[in-house]
Formats: C-alpha cells, sequence, structure tokens
C-alpha cells in the first residue's frame, strides 16, 4: 500500500488524484483517503484545522470513487418544444413584430 | 500453524511494518472481505430529499436498473452531506416492500378492494371527471359569470414536484374546478400572508445557512432541532461563534437542550409575548430610529376614520357583526387608497359581497405572496414621527399595555425571564450586530396565524433586522416542495406566482382584474404582463388581445373555496370526486372523523399515494365503521387506488424553505403501475381532451383550448419535466427562453407559466440542476440550486446598506453602492433596480419600479417601505393583537368582551361542536392545553413514516407527554394509557411522564399543558389513535388554516371506550359542558 508520502509527491508534482492512483495501482478515492485521511466520499465533517490538510480537495471528491455522476442540465430537445409552440402562435410573433 | 498464527491480529502487527497499528496491520481477513454498499453502483443519480422543506442534497446510487443505497449529498450547501433519519430510511421508503405498486378498486358498495389495470382506472376516472364537472357546473352565481364547477375537488401538492403542481393547476383550472388545494394551506398559508403584506413577498426573508452569521437567534413556535434537525446545524455554527440562542416553546425539546435560554409559554398566547417585546423595545428607546424611518412606514399618517382595539375594546374599526369581517377601509393611509377596497365598487357589489365579506374570505391575502396590496396615491408622512396618527405613535398606543406584567398573566413567562429575552435580543439588534427569527406550524396553525407572524415582522422591522446577514424571518416548512406549491399554486385563490384568482364580482374583464390588483409602483405595477404571459403559457395561440388572452377561461372564486370549505360542500352533497394526491386528510386534516364523513358522501375518490394510507381505506376498517356511524356496505364511495412513483423514479424540482429550486432526477423507472404525478395528470388531459373533441359546448372550450402538448419519453410515455420547466421559466417570440421577470410584456410577445420562477431555464440551462459544491463558493451557495426571485438568498437586501448605500457596519456588510461602477454589489444578487443610485428621487408621477426612490428597499410593497402597520391585506386587522384560542381555559385579560379573534372562521355542526372557554359555564370540563408536534422519526399524517420499518420501530407509537404534577394529579402512569377529550373526539395514547411539560402559573391559577405527535392512524406498521380526532375546524380568516396548536382538553387514565361506546363517551362530554350549536361561537 502506498505511503501517504508517495501519493502526497504526487500531488504536490501537479497530478490529480486519478492520475497519481492509476500510478501508485491504487483506487483514486483509497489515494485520496491516504493523503487526506479524510473519505472521498464526503461522509466525514470538516473541522477547522482540517482545511490545513495538504493535498485536500475543496468539495467534489465524491467523483473520485469512480462512479459516474448523473446530473444533466441541458435537453435539445425542449428548443424544438418551445420553437413549436412559438410556430403555432401567430399573435405572439406578430405582438414581438409590433414591439420592434 | 503458521499460517494461523500469521493472521493473529497482534503478531502481525508486531512482526510486520506497521508496528503501531495504524495502517495494513489493523486489516483483518473480514474487514478485507468488506466492501462499500456504494461499491457496486453504476452511476450516481443526483437528488433532493422528500420530506421536509429543508432541501437535502441526496445521492442515489444505482446498480444495474436498481437503487441501491440512497446518502447525503457532501457538496450540498443547504445539508453539507447530512441527512436526518427520515431522509437517511428514504430507499426503505423508495425501495421497501410496503410500497403499493398495483391500481385498486372499490365498487360502491364494495367490502374490499379489487385490483383493476391502470389503463381501464384511468379511463373510468376520467368519464367520472366529466360527469361530476357537468353535474357541478355553475356558469353564473348571482348574476355574475363564474364558469366554474363545484362538482369535483383536490387536496395535495406539497409532496410533488414544481412541474406536477403546475400540470394539476392549469388542467383543473380549465376545467373550471376551484377547489384545489394542496398541504400548504393547513401549514404554511398564514406565512404567504403574514410575510407578504409585511415585506412584499410571502417567503422566508432568509435561508437557513445565513443563521450561522446571526448574533442572537430566536426559535420560537418552532422545534427545530427535531422537526428541522439538517437545517438547525445552522444554529449549531451560530452558537460555536458565540450567538445567543433562545427557544420559546411549551414543550421543552432538543432544540430547548441546545439553547442558552427557553422560556416555556402557554401555547396560542404568542401575540402577547411579542407584543410585549415590541412594547420594551419602543418604551426603552431600543428600535433602530435610521432604519426605522428610512425603511419602515413608521412615518405614514394613517386615515382619522381608523380606531383601534385599545379604542373599541377588542374590534378594529370597520367591524361588521352580522357578516364577521372587517370593511378595512378606515385602515388605510391618508392620501392613499387600495385599488381592491375602495374606488371600483358600486352599491351592486356591496349586495352580491355580503358588504364585502366574500372578498374577505376568499384568501385574498395569499395574493401577497409576491406583491404587496394595490397601493395608489401618495401617502402622508411625519418624518419626526410625533403625528397623533402616524404608524409610529398608532403603534406606540397599541402595545402599551403589553407590560412585562401583562406577558405573565396571559403567556405564563416570568417577569425576570421575559425581561432576559428582550435584553438579548435588543443587545443583537443594531448597526453591528443582527437576531433572526425562526418559526414553523407553532405560529402558523391559529385562528390568528397570521397575526403571529405579522407581530414579529414588526418587531424585526424596529429593530432593523431585514434584509441584513444573520437577520430575517426563516419559516421553516415542513414538506419538500410545500414552498412550491405555494409559489406555483394548488391553491383555490392563487394563480402562479401569487397572482390572485379571478373573483366574480370583481375580476369581471382583464382590466378589471389589473385594476384592482396591481399597485401603482413598485413591481407588482407589473402584474398584467405577469398575467398576459401566464395565459399565454396556458392557451397559446387561442390567448389574443380580441379576447383578453382567454382570461374569460379561468373559472372564478366567490369566496372560500379552501379545503375546509370543501368538506362541508361534500356534507351537504354538492362536491362528487375527490383526488387526493400525496394527502391523507382522514388523519393530517383538522376534524379527521368529519374528513371521513365528508369522504363517505362522494360518489368516486381517487387516492394517488405509495400505500393504503387512512384516507383510502376508512370505509373498510376506519373509526366510523367500528363505532357504528358508517356501515361499509351502505356506502357508496368508489374508491380508486393508484400508487404513485417515488422521487427517485421520476424527475422535477422541489422549492425548499428557503425559495430554493433543486432538481431531482430520474433513476430508475417505477415499477408496476407506480407513476409519477406529472404522469398522472397529462394522461388524464389527454383522454379527457380526447373524449370531449368535437364538442361545441362553450364549457369545454378552456380545456380543448388548452396547450397540452409535452412531449413524453420512455416506456410509460412519461411527460418530459423539463419542458414543463421551460413553460415556467417563459420564453420569448423567438423561442428564447426567458432569464427575467422584467423581460415579460402585457401584448402576448411572452409566454411564462410562473413569473416569479422566470430565469429557472435561462438560456436552456436548467438552473436548478446546478451543484457546485459549497467549499468552492461563498455561504450564500448561489452556484447552487435557484432562487426566486432572480436567485436572491436574502430578500429586501436593499436594507442591509444604510440609505447612503453604506453597509450600516463592515461587520453586516452585505450589499453595497459602488459609486465608481454605478451599481450594487456584494454578496448576493441585489434585491433592487441594479443601477438605481441610492439617492434617487421618482420624478412626479413615476410609475412602476421607476416610482420608487434609490432608498425605498421592499420593491413589491406599493410604497416602498416595510410595513408596521398593514393598512390592507390583513382581514382581521392591520396590527396583531392577543386573542385567546378557539378553545381556551383562559379570558382574554385585555378584551373581556372579545376573548377570541372576531373575524375567526367558524364552522358551527354537528361534528364539528366547540367549547366552553374561559370563565364560561362548562369550560371546567376542558381545563388542559393540549399542542401538538411533529417527532424527527415520522412525517406529518404518517404515509411516508408509518410504513418504513427503520422510522416506525424509532418511534412506534403514538405518546401523551404530561408534567409529573398533572401525572399525579390525574392518577396517570408513565407508560400507562390515558384518555384525551375534546367536544370532537376521544382518543387514547401510551403516556410519557415527563419535566419536559412544564406547568406555568396563568391568570394566578396552575396551568398544564399536554403535548401530543399527531403523525398515528390505524394503518401501518406503528399505529394510533389520530390526534385531528379532537381538533376543530376553526380557521384564520385570512389563509383558512385551521388552529390545532392550542385547544383545550380534559385527560383521565385508562384507554377510551370501543364501538358505539365511543361517541357516546364524546356526547356525555358535550352534555356535561352544556355544548350547544352556539356554544364558542360569540364574536
Amino acid at each position: 500500500m502506498p505511503t501517504r508520502e508517495e501519493v502526497l509527491r504526487r500531488i504536490d508534482a501537479g497530478e490529480g488524484y486519478e492520475d497519481a492512483g492509476r500510478a501508485l495501482g491504487i483506487p483514486a478515492g483509497l489515494a485520496y483517503l491516504i493523503a487526506t485521511g479524510l473519505p472521498a466520499d464526503g461522509s466525514d465533517s470538516l473541522a477547522p484545522e482540517d482545511y490545513e490538510r495538504p493535498g485536500l480537495r475543496l468539495g467534489g471528491t465524491q467523483a473520485l470513487l469512480g462512479v459516474p455522476h448523473h446530473n444533466p442540465s441541458e435537453r435539445r430537445s425542449i428548443s424544438e418544444f418551445v420553437h413549436g409552440r412559438v410556430r403555432a402562435d401567430a399573435q405572439m410573433r406578430a405582438a414581438a413584430t409590433t414591439q420592434q | 500453524m503458521t499460517t494461523w498464527l500469521g493472521n493473529w491480529p497482534a503478531l502481525r502487527q508486531l512482526t510486520g511494518p506497521d508496528p503501531l497499528g495504524r495502517g495494513a496491520a489493523a486489516a483483518s481477513r473480514k474487514t478485507r472481505r468488506l466492501t462499500a454498499r456504494v461499491a457496486g453502483a453504476d452511476r450516481v443519480v443526483k437528488s433532493v430529499c422528500p420530506y421536509c422543506a429543508v432541501g437535502c442534497g441526496q445521492n442515489v446510487y444505482v446498480a444495474d436498473d436498481q437503487v441501491i443505497q440512497i446518502e447525503g449529498d457532501p457538496d450540498s450547501p443547504v445539508s453539507r452531506g447530512r441527512l436526518c433519519p427520515k431522509g437517511s430510511a428514504s430507499l426503505q421508503l423508495t425501495t421497501g416492500p410496503n410500497r403499493g405498486h398495483q391500481v385498486l378498486y372499490r365498487r360502491p358498495h364494495g367490502t374490499d378492494w379489487e385490483p383493476l389495470d391502470l389503463d381501464t382506472a384511468l379511463d373510468m376516472v376520467a368519464d367520472r371527471v366529466i360527469a361530476a364537472r357537468r353535474e357541478g357546473w355553475q356558469w353564473e352565481q348571482d348574476g355574475k359569470r363564474v364558469r366554474r364547477t363545484m362538482g369535483l375537488a383536490s387536496l395535495g401538492g406539497a409532496t410533488l414536484d414544481n412541474e406536477e403542481n403546475y400540470l394539476i393547476k392549469k388542467l383543473f383550472s380549465s376545467l373550471g374546478v376551484v377547489q384545489v388545494e394542496n398541504q400548504a394551506r393547513i401549514c404554511h398559508s398564514s406565512t404567504v400572508v403574514g410575510l407578504g403584506t409585511s415585506f412584499g413577498r410571502g417567503g422566508s426573508t432568509t435561508f437557513p445557512g445565513d443563521l450561522q452569521n446571526s448574533d442572537c437567534i430566536v426559535i420560537q413556535g418552532s422545534n427545530m432541532a427535531e422537526s428541522h434537525p439538517v437545517a438547525y446545524q445552522w444554529v449549531v455554527e451560530a452558537k460555536a461563534r458565540g450567538a445567543a440562542v433562545i427557544h420559546i416553546d411549551p414543550r421543552f425539546s432538543r432544540t430547548s437542550a441546545l439553547a442558552d435560554v427557553y422560556v416555556p409559554l402557554r401555547a396560542g398566547t404568542d401575540i402577547a409575548f411579542l407584543g410585549g417585546v415590541i412594547n420594551h423595545v419602543l418604551t426603552e428607546g431600543k428600535w433602530f430610529e435610521e432604519y426605522v424611518k428610512a425603511y419602515t412606514n413608521a412615518s405614514t399618517i394613517v386615515s382619522e376614520d381608523f380606531r383601534d382595539t385599545e379604542d373599541l375594546g377588542g374590534l378594529f374599526s370597520g367591524f361588521h357583526e352580522g357578516t364577521r369581517h372587517y370593511e378595512p377601509d378606515s385602515w388605510q393611509y391618508e392620501g392613499m387608497v387600495v385599488g381592491a377596497a375602495s374606488g371600483s365598487r358600486d352599491q351592486e357589489y356591496n349586495e352580491l359581497t355580503h358588504d364585502g365579506e366574500s372578498r374577505a374570505s376568499s384568501g385574498h391575502g395569499e395574493s401577497h405572496g409576491s406583491g404587496g396590496p394595490a397601493l395608489h396615491g401618495n401617502p402622508e408622512r411625519d418624518e419626526t414621527l410625533q403625528h397623533p396618527r402616524c404608524v409610529f405613535q398608532i403603534l406606540k398606543r397599541h402595545y402599551a399595555r403589553y407590560t412585562p406584567e401583562l406577558v405573565e398573566e396571559i403567556c405564563g413567562v416570568p417577569p425576570e425571564t421575559f425581561r432576559r429575552v428582550c435584553d438579548l435580543i435588543t443587545a443583537n439588534s443594531n448597526r453591528d450586530r443582527t437576531t433572526a427569527f425562526v418559526y414553523a406550524v407553532g405560529w402558523t396553525q391559529h385562528t390568528v396565524g397570521v397575526q403571529f407572524i405579522r407581530a414579529a415582522s414588526i418587531l424585526q422591522l424596529l429593530l432593523g433586522n431585514i434584509g441584513r446577514p444573520g437577520g430575517g424571518i426563516e419559516a421553516m416548512r415542513g414538506h419538500a416542495s410545500i414552498q412550491g406549491s405555494s409559489d406555483i399554486p394548488t391553491l383555490f385563490d392563487l394563480l402562479p406566482g401569487y397572482l390572485p384568482m379571478p373573483h366574480a364580482h370583481q375580476h369581471e374583464t382583464l382590466a378589471d382584474f389589473v385594476k384592482a390588483d396591481s399597485a401603482q409602483r413598485g413591481y407588482w405595477a407589473n402584474m398584467d404582463a405577469y398575467m398576459v404571459s401566464l395565459l399565454k403559457a396556458w392557451w397559446g395561440p387561442k390567448a389574443t388581445p380580441d379576447n383578453d388572452f382567454c382570461f374569460d377561461y379561468l373559472p372564478r372564486i366567490t369566496g372560500s373555496h379552501s379545503t375546509y370549505d370543501t368538506v362541508v360542500e361534500q356534507l351537504e352533497g354538492r362536491c362528487k370526486g375527490y383526488f387526493l394526491m400525496g394527502e391523507n386528510p382522514a388523519v393530517g386534516s383538522a376534524n379527521s372523523h368529519l374528513q371521513r364523513m365528508a369522504m363517505a358522501q362522494l360518489d368516486w375518490l381517487v387516492v394517488r399515494d405509495f400505500a393504503q394510507i387512512e384516507s383510502a381505506t376508512w370505509w373498510k376498517d376506519g373509526p366510523e365503521i367500528e363505532t357504528g356511524e358508517l356501515t361499509t356496505e351502505d356506502i357508496a364511495t368508489e374508491v380508486f387506488f393508484f400508487p404513485a412513483a417515488a422521487h427517485i423514479e421520476k424527475a422535477g424540482s422541489f422549492t425548499n424553505t428557503q425559495r430554493l429550486l433543486q432538481w431531482h432526477h430520474q433513476a430508475v423507472e417505477p415499477r408496476g403501475d407506480c407513476r409519477s404525478d406529472l404522469w398522472f395528470t397529462y394522461h388524464l388531459g389527454r383522454r379527457i381532451r380526447e373524449k370531449l373533441a368535437g364538442s361545441t359546448d362553450e364549457m369545454d372550450r378552456p380545456v380543448l383550448d388548452l396547450t397540452w402538448d409535452y412531449p413524453t419519453e420512455g416506456p410509460n410515455d412519461e411527460p418530459v419535466a423539463e419542458a414543463v420547466l421551460a413553460e415556467i421559466n417563459g420564453w420569448d417570440a423567438d423561442g428564447k427562453h426567458l432569464s427575467s421577470y422584467t423581460q415579460l410584456a402585457a401584448d402576448g410577445s411572452t409566454v411564462c407559466g410562473c413569473w416569479i420562477y422566470c430565469g429557472v431555464y435561462a438560456d436552456g440551462v436548467n438552473q436548478a440542476t446546478r451543484r457546485k459544491p459549497y467549499l468552492q463558493q461563498d455561504w450564500t451557495g448561489r452556484e447552487w440550486g435557484w432562487a426566486w426571485p432572480a436567485n436572491r438568498r436574502i430578500l429586501y437586501n436593499r436594507a442591509s446598506a444604510d440609505p447612503s448605500g453604506k453597509p450600516w457596519s463592515e461587520r453586516k456588510a452585505y450589499i453595497w453602492w459602488d459609486a465608481e461602477e454605478g451599481k450594487w454589489v456584494g454578496h448576493d444578487v441585489p434585491d433592487f433596480v441594479p443601477d438605481k443610485r441610492p439617492d434617487y428621487e421618482p420624478p412626479d408621477g413615476a410609475i412602476g419600479p421607476e416610482g420608487l426612490s434609490g432608498s425605498d428597499p421592499f420593491i413589491m410593497q406599493g410604497d416602498g417601505r416595510g410595513w408596521l402597520f398593514a393598512p390592507a391585506g390583513v382581514v382581521d386587522g392591520p396590527l396583531p393583537t392577543h386573542y385567546e384560542p378557539q378553545d381556551s381555559p383562559f379570558t382574554n385579560p385585555l378584551y373581556p368582551d372579545h376573548d377570541r379573534n372576531p373575524a375567526r372562521r367558524l364552522y358551527p355542526r354537528p361534528g364539528n361542536r366547540l367549547q366552553p372557554s374561559g370563565d364560561e359555564p362548562g369550560a371546567e370540563v376542558f381545563p388542559f392545553v393540549l399542542t401538538t408536534y411533529r417527532l424527527t422519526e415520522h412525517f406529518t399524517s404518517g404515509g411516508m413514516s408509518r410504513w418504513a420499518p427503520y422510522l416506525s420501530e424509532l418511534q412506534p407509537a403514538l405518546a401523551v407527554e404530561v408534567s409529573p404534577e398533572l401525572a399525579a394529579d390525574r392518577g396517570l402512569t408513565n407508560w400507562g394509557w390515558a384518555t384525551v377529550v375534546s367536544a370532537r373526539g376521544a382518543i387514547e395514547a401510551r403516556v410519557l411522564v415527563t419535566d419536559r411539560m412544564t406547568p406555568l402559573t396563568v391568570q394566578g391559577r396552575r396551568m398544564h399543558q399536554i403535548g401530543m405527535p399527531y403523525h398515528f392512524g390505524p394503518n401501518g406498521l406503528v399505529t394510533g389513535d389520530a390526534v385531528n380526532e379532537l381538533t376543530s375546524i376553526t380557521l384564520d380568516p385570512n389563509a383558512h388554516i385551521q388552529e390545532v396548536k392550542a385547544l383545550a382538553v380534559d385527560i383521565v387514565a385508562g384507554r377510551r371506550p370501543r364501538g358505539p361506546a365511543l361517541p357516546a363517551f364524546v356526547e356525555e362530554y358535550r352534555e356535561r359542558a352544556g355544548i350547544t350549536a352556539e356554544t364558542g361561537t360569540a364574536v
């Protein structure tokens, strides 16, 4: 098992936890746990002094678990739906033209 | 042997490279085989807890299209990864064995359920809607066009998504249904009126995360640590930073245990307490003079016709005794009129509305949820605050009698305790320090619920605590989207965005509507644009200027059509069909006996829920079957049970208690017949439209012309929730998604389903999905979700700076004027015109936002000010004053001739009898004060918790909390049985003898209070009597919320009678107390 120093050396050199874990043969989340002493899934509370821990990332460490997150924010089909409504509404388009 | 020794942990540790046992040596073969519960997950779906309104982030772990785990989202600025016991049990809620997955049908007079296929069931419901609608149709009432049906009603929405509420309101309104209601009526409707009339918007002025900046936090009418435990972390943060925490509540709880000061008081007397603090602030000169003069209506002169309760022995001027309502003309500002209440009225209006009673009862105050009353004219002011009719002087006179001695006499709080609270609040309210108030349903559910909140609003304005970090008033709401179900209202009196439902006698045309309700100044002056954009969203190309944008398609209200009025309609046989969508009135609504008796009069009932809640099964196993008041075979009601999809099985947005919209994604498809309410409403509407297609009946035009063309997806043809959200947000004639309500127009060129949500889909991006980790942004968390309005987190934040635009202090800097940039800057989105200079003075005749000055922070109010005195909008008085609860063991020492709120709404009828109070004969039969509350491990009426094994095990039984003194007095033993009795019913519970219930001395008498949680009912894994068997339908006149937080009862040792002996037992109590139809109904 790699030591804390081994992981931190790579992080300090600019590697991400994903690359460091790959190079050391361990999952990225485990690399984070070894480096910081904090679980990557966020299942621990941070005390004020924890913010000084070398290798700490401010949030978003769940991604290191390697399970893809599903949080889409855009859907192309919505635009088609909206434009269909606009096409069907002559009064709306005429009012906008009048405004201009 | 060697291998065995090698696995011995101590040897392995001492001989290996890890002699201190801090690394690999600590791992055994067993622990090495362990894997994380989520190790096999193939995706993490971002979600939001479906229980209370804190809105904790959830990570839903999915493997092979099965949800395998639900955990708190550590990136959420709302919850920081935490979940309470309910949120932690949501895997069991959603995937447990006790959910129903099959449509069930109970035929008329049937004795049991029968399975029914989903398609047939939906078709049958569509037929019944069409028939009931037609049977209950009204074109006119009292000669005025109403275009509505009273034949059916719906209840539910606070647990649903915004998109679902939107479709329900849209479809049902197009069908002419006005009786559309949800839990928001029952929990926080008084919040909307109380905060809305005070500040211009009916939502929390702040957010729980900002409580960490408070120097003092007053929690009153809330057990925050147990009811909203994850939000309570911010109170603990504040405490760690040195804040004082005060808990004022009838019952000692975990909130009290963590407070610096705990103040037990008599339930229902909070106005007396807060009035005492107001009096203290005014008489001791502790008010924030510069803030009060600049930002409140303290200097405004009130009409010379106004008379205070102190002048009229408990009545304000304008009271009509016959109709028990106020005519508010005399409360108005000198020089201003309220559009809705004055000029436009004529003799006919007065006759048809019974001198305005139907308007007063129409819940119009809720329409101030995002826009104050329609003020017109120029107010007269006395900036010295010396004019005897200025608000400040009226306020001083009104509260002069609220001395510490009076507080003690009414509330049972000793003067020294009261003084300590006053000192802490006032010492922490100034330029450098701020105090916050937190409340929940302990304030809202009273016959004076709105005025409880008004009292806190007055106090916070006097102390300069609104619009500032660490200040404000936080309304802790109790359902995942109960704020959303007010904003996009499944409520009878509102349209989306707190636009009022049109009233038959006042809103005959769109022009009348706008004239009556839009203000002259501020953003509410643009109400016509908000309304027309809504009509375009609903009726699209059919809505044109030539037909008033289909304004006539909206059904008209003619008074109160609240859920409690619907119960009466059902009992009278006029309302024949009923939808319950995630709501359980047989347990959760006041007077649950009457609720069930009303359902027994229905032709048909549709229940959509996770399990067979009491509202679904009362016809075969309800309490009335056992007592003989109902017989299953005699009940003609058809009942349909449709299993509902859970939050992980559908996509949509919740709006939490801080006005924050957060999106939850669909993780898996629902099983069996389970469907979302979006699916149910969309496909029900589709079928109704298909059945009515080709109809030439004018009645059917609104539903046939409705825009009902949402795209669908997946194996169940689920409507695409984002399409509904896009309609809610709005678009322009180029199809561009709008980013602000300031873009809306009144000419039909914009579509917007809810103007206050305009911006949530800006740029075609679902802003409610934003999830930037809280550690990567400041405490306001503005890049997490989207808060209405315009993503502002603290409302009225212009008031965080002084009139010149500088922060009141560096310590409390939040928003300030940057002269170089020529705009307002700071930690939040300014709740102000971004580039309006602080020294801006409106030119004569300026209207709309330009009509307010650069130092008017309350931009939704017609005068730009916070309202110490409400000249309009509150129907039971411009100032809060103490009245006793409906059923009370005590008299009102302030107004002996008017113990109770004279304008309260009464429903005197068999089954809803009221009790003698105070010194009336028979009051001694009900000597104790009952208050109800929520447990951490259960959820409202139990539908989402009593079927969950974890939660049921944690809280397995209904209990009644009594003090040791009361236990000794009544022979009650810990964990023995007790029966609690009111004029409505009798229930039994296990006794919990505890010092948490503090006996108080009130009016020189020893007074005992009783506490009971209200989650239990006869069904589920853990059962108990419903506490709402005891409560009456007696309502606040503004919001039509029921009084269930304070009522008088008796308690005796032992179990309640069974069978027919139970109603006889209650009848014997009524006879002993001399109760008649008139009891408790005096003005």
